[in-house]
């Protein structure tokens, strides 16, 4: 089997996974997901192959995925969940990913530490019939059950559409960007730009790229504040980037203009606090867990689509309230993220 | 009193030296391996063996770079750059014109050339090797990075599947290696290293080339980053201008937990390619005993401590009176 050619192996998991499920009397679903070959039963082990777990995303969202666990421990459908950290390294991961594979779990879920290197191992884990599937950050190969993300094109453009509303087509804003080279970053900050073309009446006076903390961020606002008296508005990209600049704009007091950015709690609550026009999306944490229910669902031979593209939820002056409420959840430098259950779950997976 | 038969057992005594200061590890690898051939006894299987020793065989092959560094009384910063380039230049060269041997010409001449110029750097300018590598590493990261801006290029399929399938050829590839290096050591430049390392005044007064020792040993250094990178580069099936990054620390670990001295002239390989095993072999035992990743990070950090403390320990207490 392994020195047959990719497309004719696919094509035989493809039959294999027909023929056990016209076995198995499952006439409802049309046809299993990618990798599923339908040898495998109930309770499942997930894999979860993390590439870095301190960051307090990382954290909040491995949260997600173990609830989830223990939700589908419940049910009888999982019985253990095997938890692996790179530490940032894609070659460990590569590594990790091999142990998964040798150690016969049902199922992987993973965060790619680079969008090539997983490719071949992933790919090895397809071929043994095992559920693989892959959120936030994207591997290159489309041997997996399925990709789950959000568009951070949309997200770009829907802040940028936003801030011209705001500001109705006229005013001087300051665009604040993730660090340099970074993928994530940089697909937002190009969302943004048909955007901005298209309303030449906003005015970019200058741009930041700074890491994702409050901290640089508002030491790179404060010395814009200086050179720019006039302001109308800030274009922020990343959640804890719009914190350290409505810091900036107080300590310095000057009028807090509209601002944008993402669901940190810091952020929020400052909004909340300094009573100013903003507007926030988010990389919701429950993909962790959406990302479970999938495999779990894929593997009970449901049909799951190869990419789950999940809207982005908008924090707004309206809805701010809602979000300000659940605070206390959260962890205080953490991200305050939308409501789930499975029926939203149901509804992404049945597009 | 016995002067007659010391030559017969010179071999052999000295090999005994060298190996005491490693008991410790020797022991505690054997004891990961037999952990882990219990836990995974798929160990014992071609492909299984084959998955093992390709996850170590680049984090082997960086760690004999470094030690031959260390064995110079130097460190390289440069390592993990390196890595990243012998796979960008493996994934961006396989698709052109001259195909996977061009490619494999092209990484082994970059990372003799780029080792070569650090060891002549070094060793004729009389700069640290820490400090020539810190800068190497930056202008390295940058080709790398100005070749391939973001992960890409090709490699065969076959040319993966050779070197990174379900065949132990990589393993074969590790042991010709080590043969190759103890061809090395029998050479005048090969036992030039410790010599030079240890004592370079001494060396240079008995007539070892220590200029030219050192410059050899960076060129094979830069030779094996940038063959572990193309490894890589099948390994995943592309290029990756920043894979390489971890590689330099590991390196170092790796190099002293196989007993190579900071100072330089003390350390085997043999102990080197222990301490790299140690190195990927925990990483897979801890997962199969279903360590949560916080431990992993402290059970590594006294794994490591454990591994150089121990053997120093022993040697105190044999010491003594």
């Amino acid at each position: 089997m392994k020195f047959l050619g990719s497309m004719r192996h696919r094509s035989l998991m493809v039959s294999a996974g027909v023929v056990a499920m016209l076995a198995a009397g499952s006439g409802t679903a049309s046809a299993a997901a990618n990798c599923i070959k339908g040898d495998r039963e109930a309770p499942y082990t997930i894999g979860w192959a993390n590439i870095y777990s301190v960051p307090t995303w990382m954290k909040q969202t491995e949260g997600t995925i173990a609830a989830e666990v223990e939700r589908l421990k419940k049910e009888g459908l999982v019985d253990e969940l095997m938890i692996t950290d790179a530490q940032g390294n894609a070659q460990t991961q590569i590594q990790h990913i091999q142990s998964m594979i040798d150690a016969d779990v049902d199922a992987v879920i993973v965060i790619a530490g680079s969008s090539n290197a997983l490719d071949r191992v992933i790919s090895d884990a397809c071929d043994k019939g095992i559920a693989v599937v892959n959120f936030d950050s994207l591997v290159n190969t489309d041997k997996v059950t399925a990709k789950i993300n959000t568009d951070s094109s949309e997200w770009g453009a829907s802040a940028a559409q936003w801030m011209v509303d705001q500001l109705g087509g006229e005013g001087k804003v300051i665009v604040m960007n993730g660090p340099a080279g970074i993928s994530v970053s940089d697909d937002r900050r190009k969302g943004a730009q048909p955007v901005l073309d298209a309303n030449p009446g906003i005015e970019i006076l200058t741009e930041t790229n700074t890491e994702y903390n409050v901290a640089p961020a508002q030491e790179a606002m404060t010395s814009l504040l200086f050179a720019n008296p006039e302001i109308d508005g800030v274009l922020s990209l990343g959640g804890a980037l719009s914190a350290g600049s409505i810091l900036a704009f107080d300590r310095q007091g000057r009028e807090q203009v509209p601002t944008t950015g993402e669901n940190a709690r810091q952020f929020l609550e400052l909004w909340n606090e300094k009573g100013l026009k903003g507007w926030a999306t988010m990389q919701p944490n429950w993909l962790g867990a959406l990302s479970v229910y999938t495999a779990v669902q894929a593997l009970e031979g449901k049909d799951v689509p190869a990419f789950v593209k999940v809207p982005l939820p908008v924090i707004s002056d309206d809805t701010i309230d809602s979000y300000l409420a659940r605070a206390e959840q959260f962890p205080a430098d953490g991200y305050i993220y939308s409501d789930y259950d499975r029926a939203l779950f149901d509804e992404l997976l049945a597009q | 009193m016995t002067v007659t038969r010391v030559p017969a057992n010179l071999y052999t005594a000295v090999q005994r030296r060298r190996n005491r200061g490693l008991t410790g590890l020797y022991l505690v690898v054997a004891a990961f391996l037999v952990v882990y051939a219990i836990l995974f006894p798929g160990l014992f299987t071609i492909g299984g063996f084959s998955k093992f020793t390709q996850n170590w065989f680049p984090l082997a092959l960086v760690t004999m770079a470094q030690a031959l560094m260390m064995l110079n009384g130097g460190i390289s910063l440069a390592i993990g750059p390196l890595v990243s380039l012998g796979a960008v230049i493996a994934a961006v060269t396989m698709g052109g014109p001259l195909g996977v041997l061009g490619g494999l010409l092209a990484v082994s001449a970059a990372g003799l050339f780029i080792g070569a110029a650090t060891g002549g750097i070094v060793a004729y300018l009389r700069l640290p090797a820490i400090i020539v590598t810190l800068a190497g590493s930056f202008i390295i990261t940058g080709i790398a990075l100005l070749l391939l801006p973001r992960p890409g290029g090709y490699i065969p399929d076959w040319f993966s599947d050779l070197l990174a399938g379900h065949t132990p050829v990589a393993f074969g590839l590790l042991v010709l290696f080590l043969i190759g290096w103890k061809v090395y050591l029998a050479t005048p430049l090969g036992i030039g290293i410790y010599a030079a390392g240890n004592n370079p005044v001494g060396a240079y007064r008995s007539g070892v080339p220590v200029e030219r020792v050192k410059v050899f040993a960076f060129a094979l250094s830069g030779l094996l980053a940038a063959l572990a990178g193309l490894f890589v580069a099948a390994q995943t099936g592309s290029g990756d201008p920043v894979i390489g990054t971890p590689f330099t620390l590991n390196s170092i670990a790796g190099a002293v937990l196989g007993g190579v001295a900071f100072l330089g002239g003390r350390g085997t390989m043999r102990g080197v390619i222990c301490g790299s095993l140690l190195l990927s072999v925990m990483i897979n035992v801890m997962f199969f005993l279903g360590f949560p990743p916080v431990a992993q990070y402290v059970a590594q950090g006294l794994i490591i401590v454990g591994a150089v403390a121990v053997p120093q320990l022993t040697s105190q207490w044999r010491a003594k009176p």
